[in-house]
């Protein structure tokens, strides 16, 4: 339940605000930060937070926690559930190794002390489905980015080089969808997959459209921008997974010189782990990983996650059908092929990322090298859950990117085809407690475009959370075993001014928000009406009266008017 | 040696991942939790457990047709079910012996990998198989049914020996890798995606149209490159 709370003498960490380890004291009331004045002393429960490090709840800006690719995945790998997490008693049962399910979803990420996570790519055509799992997982807030990279009107807008019709067809797609922002995978790619093809190069023309990953990619920041929409085009590369597609990678990120924004970046590219490969065959792959750094650091505009793999079980699943199949050849493993209509696809791999494999070693230590050689102002941390592996491993990547020690005791235990392929032997670099705390939260918060996420100032939402640690006397560099545990089990966990964990065990249920965007106040749909009803017609297996969700049917949710 | 006997009809079944490694220590095999239905509960509370002698044994006297997992993962010592036993009983087994005297139930030493189970009447799905997801069914180790089973025997089965004495259902060897299968009397379909490994077979049965006639018997399943043999006894 709610309660005022005065969160007395911690060690706040709040990079939003410059508050760089400093003791300090944090009031909550109504499920905001508030000034001292707010609070009623005689009414309010005081946390000792003495010598612990305080920061606001973790955000994960990318993960796919909702909707057909989860949930085929889950259908596909009926040994994922196995592992019993959680017996149904106070709290819901929880199951699952990777593929968790969805209470499981967000009891772990509350344990993690991580507050907000987004759902990546939602099928546009399945976001009721998407929303219903959603609303079935607890503790966090959420959303979800449907993917606009391969539906047939955005190719026609950008065909027509329409930019006023693409904005309007945007919204309209947003507000439908309940969505957050513009997801693009592999544009154009997908839609040359339905003949059995691909576009890898940003010249590559879509079959039967005219236009090019490039000139879809571009347009849709440019509609963005426009719309201004609190994200910004948020992009899974062409050219995904294969050795030598760093280049492509540089080459997508420089599409948006020429484009601006005061509040964030203008393109968020992510899990670039997986864009990041040099050489030319699996034989002689190598890694990318730093001239693409060098690329995002001289950028202004360009933000990017890192997609860190991390060694055991995990399950690729992407809205790269293409990409896919692929891997699917390659591993030999299950695999499964999915359609949305005339908006895209998807598949689905299972995968287990060895060690003593020489590519899934230089995958480890590519994703690492990211989140060392970028600036930490531009890079989030995240596994692309369940792509790279579990979010439950994002303890790991904080104590691997802050301690050369621990990265070295692993480099042991791994592929000796690092050495010569990857950088990651020979980086320094250490990212700082603030760094990593700025990658996981205020950083990940400012690309979404959540001002009240991410910080812990006056207003923002009283999303905390509290670690076993006392950030002035830890040596990150050596004390990389309590980092790592410390991040599993956070003190405690506070969402929306109510106490969700404490030391790490589950004491209360919540039910965040979904957020979605609504930029239909700034175009005229009437625009694109005949262009919907023609499709829909045609093309579509539902009635366009039927598309889309309402928000009634959102077990809680809030709409965010784009000024 | 420990002599196990059920206190009641149980209404839902239990989930007990008893071995003989229990039998060292009466104290610590009364406190054994096992869940019944969703509730945790100690093994006293539902079986009667008395000690007798000093060898790695545990005696299952009674009906525990609901009692599933009995011997999971168990490495050594013997256990003897005087009737009939529940579902994966031997699952994941890695040594010792299990005699059943009764009928058991579905997915009978599933991924086992040594050891041995002897069953006196009848079995009935997925022996010896690999659970649903898993790449490798049972590894090693042999299980011998006097009675019939049903169908699925030694799905994805890497090595190892079943024997059925009976008859079999359909899907023998299905996606088999390695080791034997023996079927005294009739079965259905055998051999789908089989890639290595023997099926004997005493009796009638259904071979996939994909295996080819050599000297050894038949081979296939050439849609998958295989070289399983299947012939009869
Ligand atoms: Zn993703």
């Amino acid at each position: 339940m709610h309660h005022m709370l005065h969160i007395k003498n911690g060690i706040v960490i709040d990079t939003k605000n410059g508050i760089k380890a400093e003791k300090m004291d944090i009031f909550v009331k109504e499920g905001k930060i508030v000034e001292e004045s707010e609070i009623d002393k005689s009414q309010c429960k005081v946390i000792d937070a003495s010598n612990k490090l305080v920061v606001a709840g973790g955000v994960d800006m990318h993960a796919h926690i909702a909707g057909s690719k989860i949930n085929t995945g889950r259908t596909m790998r009926p040994e994922e559930m196995r592992m019993v997490r959680q017996i149904a008693n106070k709290f819901r049962a929880s199951v699952g190794r990777v593929l968790l399910t969805s209470p499981a979803i967000g009891y772990e990420y509350a344990k993690m002390g991580y507050t907000t996570s987004f759902e990546a790519a939602q099928p546009p055509i399945g976001a009721l489905h998407t929303h219903e799992e959603l609303d079935a997982i607890p503790m966090v807030d959420k959303a979800a980015l449907p993917v606009f990279g391969n539906w047939h009107f955005v190719f026609k807008y950008v065909a027509e080089n329409d930019i006023e019709k693409l904005k309007t067809f945007i919204a309209w797609a947003i507000e439908r969808t309940k969505g957050f922002g513009v997801k693009v995978v592999n544009p154009g790619g997908v839609e040359a997959w339905m003949y059995g093809g691909n576009c890898r190069s940003l010249d590559d023309e879509v079959p039967n459209f005219g236009v090019t990953p490039r000139e879809i990619i571009t347009s849709l920041i440019k509609a963005t921008e426009e719309l201004n929409l609190c994200h910004s085009v948020h992009l899974h590369c062409n050219n995904l997974g294969n050795p030598g597609n760093f280049e492509t990678t540089i080459e997508t990120m420089k599409l948006a010189n020429g484009f601006s924004n005061d509040k964030r970046q203008v393109l968020h590219v992510t899990h670039v782990q997986f864009n990041a490969y040099a050489g030319s065959s699996w034989r002689d792959v190598g890694s990318g990983a730093a001239e693409i750094a060098k690329v995002v650091n001289g950028m202004d505009n360009v933000t990017i996650d890192m997609g860190a793999a991390i060694f055991g079980h995990a399950t690729a699943m992407t809205g790269d059908a293409p990409f896919q199949f692929t891997l699917h050849k390659l591993l030999g493993a299950r695999w499964s092929n999915k359609d949305s209509e005339v908006e895209g696809g998807a598949g689905i791999v299972p995968i287990m990322y060895l060690p003593k494999n020489p590519v899934h070693a230089l995958q480890w230590a590519i994703g690492l090298e990211l989140g060392l050689l970028v600036e930490s102002d531009k890079v989030v941390l995240t596994t692309d859950f369940p792509n790279g592996g579990p979010f439950t491993e994002y303890p790991y990547v904080m104590a691997m990117l802050m301690s050369k020690k621990m990265r070295e005791k692993e480099l042991e235990r791994v592929s000796p085809y690092v050495q010569k392929a990857a950088n990651l032997p020979s980086i320094d670099a250490e990212k700082t407690l603030d760094e990593v705390m700025h990658m996981t939260r205020a950083l990940s918060a400012r690309v979404l475009g959540l001002e009240n996420k991410g910080h812990l100032g006056v207003g923002a939402d009283a999303d905390i959370s509290i670690y076993d640690f006392n950030p002035n006397e830890i040596d990150t560099s050596n004390d990389y075993e309590i980092i790592n545990k410390a991040f599993r089990n956070a003190l405690y966990t506070i969402k929306g001014g109510v106490i969700i964990v404490k030391e790490g065990q589950l004491v209360d249920e919540v039910w965040g928000t979904t957020y979605w965007v609504d930029a239909t106040n700034k175009v005229d749909t009437e625009a694109i009406e005949e262009d919907l009803d023609k499709y829909f017609e045609l093309y579509y297996s539902v009635e366009k009266e039927h598309y889309g969700v309402e928000e009634a049917w959102i077990k809680n949710p809030t709409r965010l008017v784009m000024g | 040696m420990l002599v196990i006997k059920p206190k009641v009809d149980f209404v839902v079944t239990v989930e007990a991942e008893i071995t003989p490694d229990l039998a060292e220590d009466l104290e610590k095999a009364k406190n054994f939790e096992v869940y019944y239905g969703k509730d945790k509960v100690k093994l006293k509370e539902l079986f009667e457990i008395t000690k007798e002698g000093d060898d790695k044994k545990l005696v299952l006297d009674g009906d525990f047709s609901k009692v599933k997992w009995i011997g999971c993962r168990m490495e050594d010592g013997e256990i003897v079910v005087k009737g009939n036993v529940g579902a994966n009983c031997g699952a994941y087994m890695k040594g010792g012996k299990i005699t059943i005297e009764g009928n058991a139930d579905d997915w009978l030493g599933a991924e086992m990998s040594s050891g041995e189970i002897v069953v006196k009447g009848n079995v009935k799905n997925c022996v010896g198989c690999a659970y649903y997801g898993d790449m490798q069914g049972m590894k090693g180790g042999k299980i011998t049914i006097e009675g019939n089973a049903i169908n699925y025997i030694g799905e994805k089965m890497a090595g190892g020996e079943i024997e059925i004495k009976g008859n079999a259902g359909d899907f023998i060897g299905t996606e088999m890798t390695n080791g034997l299968i023996v079927i005294h009397g009739d079965c259905g379909f055998v051999g789908g995606d089989m890639k290595g490994g023997e099926i004997r077979i005493g009796g009638k049965f259904e071979l996939m149209p994909t295996f080819k006639k050599s000297e050894e018997g038949f081979v296939g399943d050439v849609n998958v490159g295989g070289k399983g043999v299947v012939k009869t006894l």
